[in-house]
Formats: C-alpha cells, structure tokens, sequence
C-alpha cells in the first residue's frame, strides 16, 4: 500500500515539475520576444537610416528595456534554480517563506492567466522548520491549483505564514467567489496531500474556503 | 496601393509596442491593444484586415476572442501568436476561423510574409 501510495506521489509530483517548467518557459519565451524584437528595431532603425544624431533617446529606451528582460529572466531563473535544489535531499532545514517565496513566483503565470492575484502575507521572523521543502511545494500547489480553478476572474488568494502553538502555519485564503463543487476538479487527490502532508508530519485542517498546513518547527 | 491594416493584440505591451514599430518601418499601418476587450472596441473603428492574436491574454480566453472577431466580421483574417507545445490551442483556433499560426518569439520575415498571404486572400475573397 505504502509503495503505491509513493509510486503516485512520484507521479503527480512529476506532473507539478512539468507544470513549473511549462510555465516558467512560457515567462522565459515571452521576455526573450521582447528583447529579440527590441534588438530587431534597434537594428530596423539603423538599417533605414535613423542615426542616433542628437537624439538617442529612442536607442536609449530600447536598451533599458532589453536590460529590463534580461533582468526579469536572470530573477526567474534563480528561482527555477531554488526550485530545482529542493529536490537534492529528502529532509532539509528552510525557510518557509523562501520556499513559498520561490512557488508564487513559478505559478504566479497561471494565476496571471485567470487574472487573479496571489497576495502573500508572510511572517518576517518565521523559524525554520526540518521538513521536505519539495514536498511542501507540491502540497501548496495542489491547494492552489484547486483553489484557482473554482475561483472566479478578478478574484484573489492571500498565502499567509504564521506561528501558533509552536508549528508554523501556512493559510491558503481564497478572496472572491469559489465555486463549491462535490467533485474535485484537481487532477490531485484528497489521499496524496494526506500522503504528503503524513511525511511533511503536520496536519492539514479547513476553515470555511480557507485550507491551513501546520508544520512542526525544528528542534533546536 | 493602400496600406494593410494589422492589429496587433497581446498583453506584453513592450514586445506589442516594439513589434508595431518594426511592422510600421515596412510600412503597415498598426494599432495595438494589451487585451481582448481592447481589441474587440477597435474592430469597428480601426476596421484592420489582419488581427495578430495572442491566444494566452489574460481575461478571455484567445479561442474565444477569435469566434467574436469572426462573428463581428468574418472577412478579418486572424493570425494566431502562440508558445511551443500549445497545439492543441492552435488546432482549435485553425478550426474556429484562424488563417494561421506564428510561434513565439516571432520572425519579423516570417510574420508579414503570413500578413501579406492573408490580406491576399482577403483581396480575393
């Protein structure tokens, strides 16, 4: 039972990582279009003639906005790195908010694309917790992905990290109006978090619309 | 010989803005819009004859913004922009009117060589 429960967590955490880089590559793909026709108009303008004279403002613009690209890309590339580094070992001690820090930037394009907004509310002074962070991901993902598929356009989700009773928790807030329906429209099953969040050892409970993962924090 | 009127629709307003420019240097005449419903409010007014359609807009869906444009006038041909591995968007738009595709980033070559086989076609139609 244990090993097929694994086997499914495996597969479903493959279908996350493929998720992640589809749409970081999306993000990617659309900052190297403006800087490839950015570089295009800078050379248009040079091949029709239009010197930098006394006005380089023009030319000016179009290299700030390369750079601007070029900056964005570098930023989400880090974060596709991090991303990737939380799947080195099992167990690790992190930072709660990196690591959801990390998951809002590299799904912040599919939210984009129902145009809601994931706000983030978390804690300065968050203890670090002795957990599986590449899980943790897959878990606030699987809530987010559900959440943001029930929510209606022009809705919001606040992710907010606090510290009760000695865990850390993680509220997944939905802002808006969320379609309530008997039958789960994530591909994710109720018994994979209840996997994941069995190794994460915390619990997950709900409150209303809004879901709470608790972690115990580290022993010092 | 009048000038083919392309607008250009999609929600990276730098790319949109640079894009423009470089169809306006070959001597297109473009109007641009960062949406679908900004794109629909122009159809009327700017009566383009080719619409470059981003099919990941935030808002409507892209699918969705092809059938109005072709229902509004079903003469305008559109082009659809799209990413590696959306293909199955691509043949849904095919399907829903959509006179060709161009992949993300674009070729300046390859996109008004698409432009002017579509207002040829338009021309004939």
């Amino acid at each position: 039972m244990e090993n097929k429960q694994e086997q499914a967590l495996r597969l479903l955490q493959l279908r996350f990582i493929g998720k992640i880089l589809a749409g970081f590559t999306h993000e990617i793909k659309n900052h190297m279009a403006i800087v490839k026709e950015s570089a295009g108009l800078m050379g248009d303008m040079i091949k029709l003639g239009k010197t930098v004279g006394d006005d380089s403002s023009q030319y000016l613009e179009i290299i700030r906005s390369i750079e601007e690209q070029t900056e964005k890309s570098i930023v989400h590339f880090r974060y596709l790195n991090g991303f990737s580094h939380r799947m080195d070992t099992p167990l690790s001690s992190f930072n709660i908010n990196d690591c959801l820090e990390e998951l809002t930037a590299l799904v912040h394009r599919f939210a984009n694309q129902k145009r809601i907004t994931l706000e983030k509310d978390f804690r300065k002074d968050l203890p670090s917790i002795n957990s599986s962070p590449a899980i943790l991901q897959f878990l606030v993902f699987n809530f987010l992905e559900d959440k943001m598929s029930r929510l209606d356009k022009n809705s919001s989700i606040i992710i907010k990290t606090e510290v009760i009773n000695g865990s850390v928790a993680i509220r997944i807030i939905p802002e808006g109006n969320l379609l309530e329906t008997e039958t789960e429209i994530t591909l994710c099953p109720h018994e994979m978090n209840d996997y994941a969040i069995k190794i994460l050892t915390g619990t997950i409970s709900t409150q209303g619309q809004e879901t709470v993962i608790t972690l115990p924090i580290a022993a010092a | 010989m009048s000038q083919t009127k392309v607008l250009l629709v999609d929600d990276e307003v730098e790319f949109v803005s640079a894009l423009a420019e470089r169809l306006q240097l070959r001597n297109y005449e473009v109007k641009t819009a960062n949406s679908a419903l900004e794109a629909l409010g122009l159809i009327h007014g700017f009566l383009p004859d080719v619409v470059i359609l981003d099919l990941r807009i935030p808002g409507m869906d892209g699918i969705e913004t092809l059938r109005t444009i072709k229902k509004l006038d079903p003469t305008i041909e559109v082009i659809m922009l799209t990413g590696h591995g959306d293909m199955k968007s691509v043949e849904e738009g095919l399907q829903g009117g959509a006179f060709e595709y161009i992949m993300k980033p674009v070729d300046i070559g390859e996109i008004t060589a698409k432009i002017d086989k579509a207002q040829k076609k338009r021309n004939k139609g």
